[in-house]
């Protein structure tokens, strides 16, 4: 495989597997911040909402600080893994989780204020249990803030660049991910790759975008019978 | 067989404390009457559980449901109701047959009360099924309500102001349903409603709540015919300006913002005749005889 395919297979791999994570890991954290009345909420908004402000090279540079073989994290990565989780496809997996947090939560956790309180006091009254409940009227309830987390989620991995540099630096089939092939094609004023990759990456974030304001930014059709 | 359902506690809210000591048989449909922000819907929430601040005990059939000291409780999903809230309370998303479906799903395994069929006819939905819930009106949404609640096979059903929406063609039939399916198939109801009629027709007995207390408690068409005749008294005192009297024939002409039938002036009571010449707002006053003033 060349070394432009297989950044394409990384990156698509990497931004995978941090949507999937992300799921189940935002799904409860989303549900307390669209719920909660406590007043630590605000807190938990303002931190989980900081990669968006953050610049990418100070998330990572702490990431690289905390997760280090050094760092007790990352020794207990290898004592377990055998692995280093910086300069790694795992350390690449945790860093892009924390980096995506917010295009995930955020729109779970519009989806989930979407539905009313009375809603689920009545499915409660008709016999339906908590996780009944939340299978059965929460997600088909909430299934637009879940297609947009994921798109914006897959997307927004895609494009990293900054975290992926200071936590993976540009190992061939581990570490290179698109955006850092385009950045060694320019450095090496290989313009044609460079070219190839970047309207790669224009055409696919236009999809994502018009995937997002196309299906999520309508009604779903109803559930029948 | 019982029904008994005791309610013993409290609970605080912003306009009142609902502050409730009540043991009543449920084998006879019981009806909540009172004001707007007396309580009758909390009280409602308490008894299915919906009130999580509720402090003291709820106990139906000898299953103890609330406990506020030992915190004993059971969910309000396995408590076996079927609830109408005013405002219908629809799944969103879903079409009327949908929302029918999903209590079905989780209806208790007993008989039915009443079978899908003859719901969805008796109720006027069959040409509602496919829609979405959101298109309906409120009082499609209220029948739809009660479909599901009945379609659940409760063990008690709780209605609030269930029919209010409904034209009053439907709230008649709904009313005459009622009446006819809860006896038959024995399903306990606390029902509050502010029209009298309708408490007539479906319950035996009535609490009457007062800023969150019980301020009456009986049969309900002894309380009811109590409060007919307190509304009655009350229509005979009216406010009435006096424009002009007239001292040869003993009457006087009172300018009135209200229909009424009668008046104090002074102490006296008077009957009030229309003057036929008038616009409807002078009216000549009569006194009466003394044996009719109180």
């Amino acid at each position: 495989m060349s070394g432009d395919l297989q950044a394409v297979w990384l990156t698509a791999l990497l931004a995978a597997t941090t949507t999937l994570l992300l799921v189940p890991l935002a799904s409860p954290l989303a549900w307390w911040l669209a719920r909660s009345t406590s007043s630590s909420r605000s807190v938990i908004e303002a931190v989980v909402a900081m990669p968006l402000v953050l610049p990418p090279t100070v998330l990572g540079f702490y990431l690289l600080i905390m997760l280090n073989p050094e760092s007790a994290v990352g020794s207990l990565w290898i004592e377990l893994t055998g692995d280093s989780l910086t300069f790694s496809f795992s350390g690449l997996v945790i860093a892009s989780i924390i980096y995506s947090l917010p295009f995930m939560v955020q729109p779970l956790q519009a989806g989930f204020r979407a539905v009313p309180e009375s809603v689920l006091e009545a499915a409660a009254t008709l016999g339906a249990s908590p996780r009944d409940r939340w299978l059965n009227v929460v997600l088909p309830m909430a299934k637009r803030g879940y297609l947009t987390g994921c798109v914006l989620t897959f997307a927004h991995t895609v494009g990293e660049f900054g975290v992926v540099l200071m936590m993976g630096g540009n190992i061939p089939g581990e570490t290179r991910v698109l955006s850092i092939a385009i950045y060694e094609h320019v450095e090496t004023l290989n313009y044609d790759a460079a070219h190839l990759l970047a309207l790669g990456l224009l055409g696919f974030s236009f999809l994502s975008l018009w995937l997002v304001y196309r299906f999520a930014g309508h009604r779903f059709e109803v559930v029948r019978g | 067989m019982s029904h008994r359902l005791v309610i013993k506690g409290c609970l605080r809210r912003a306009r009142f404390t609902l502050d409730l000591d009540l043991d009543v048989d449920l084998t006879e449909p019981l009806g909540i009457m009172g004001a707007t922000g007396a309580g009758k819907t909390t009280l409602l929430r308490v008894i299915a559980g919906l009130e999580r601040d509720f402090s003291g005990l709820v106990q139906f059939c000898g299953e103890v449901w609330h406990d506020g000291d030992h915190s004993d409780r059971v969910p309000t999903h396995q408590r076996g109701l079927g609830v109408v809230f005013q405002d219908g309370r629809l799944l969103p998303g879903r079409t009327v047959e949908s929302n029918l479906a999903f209590a079905r799903q989780r209806a208790r395994n007993m008989d039915a009360a009443v079978t899908y069929e003859t719901l969805t006819e008796a109720l006027d939905l069959n040409h509602l099924l496919t829609e979405p819930a959101e298109v309906l009106s409120g009082g499609e949404r209220q029948r739809v309500a009660l479909a599901r609640a009945l379609l659940a096979r409760p063990r008690l059903l709780l209605l609030d102001e269930p029919f209010a929406a409904n034209d009053a063609e439907h709230r008649q039939q709904l009313t005459a349903h009622l009446a006819e399916w809860l006896p038959a198939a024995g399903i306990p109801l606390v029902c509050v409603s502010h029209a009298a009629h309708e408490l007539a027709q479906l319950t035996r007995q009535l609490i009457v709540l007062e800023r969150g207390a019980v301020s009456a408690q009986g049969e309900t068409h002894l309380l009811l015919a109590a409060q007919r005749e307190a509304i009655n008294n009350a229509a005979q005192a009216v406010t009435a300006v006096v424009m002009s009297t007239d001292s040869e024939h003993n009457t006087a002409t009172l300018q009135l913002d209200q229909d009424a039938v009668g008046a104090v002036v002074s102490g006296k009571r008077v009957l009030l005749q229309p003057d036929p010449e008038d616009s409807g707002l002078g009216a000549a006053l009569q006194p009466q005889p003394e044996e009719n003033q109180h």
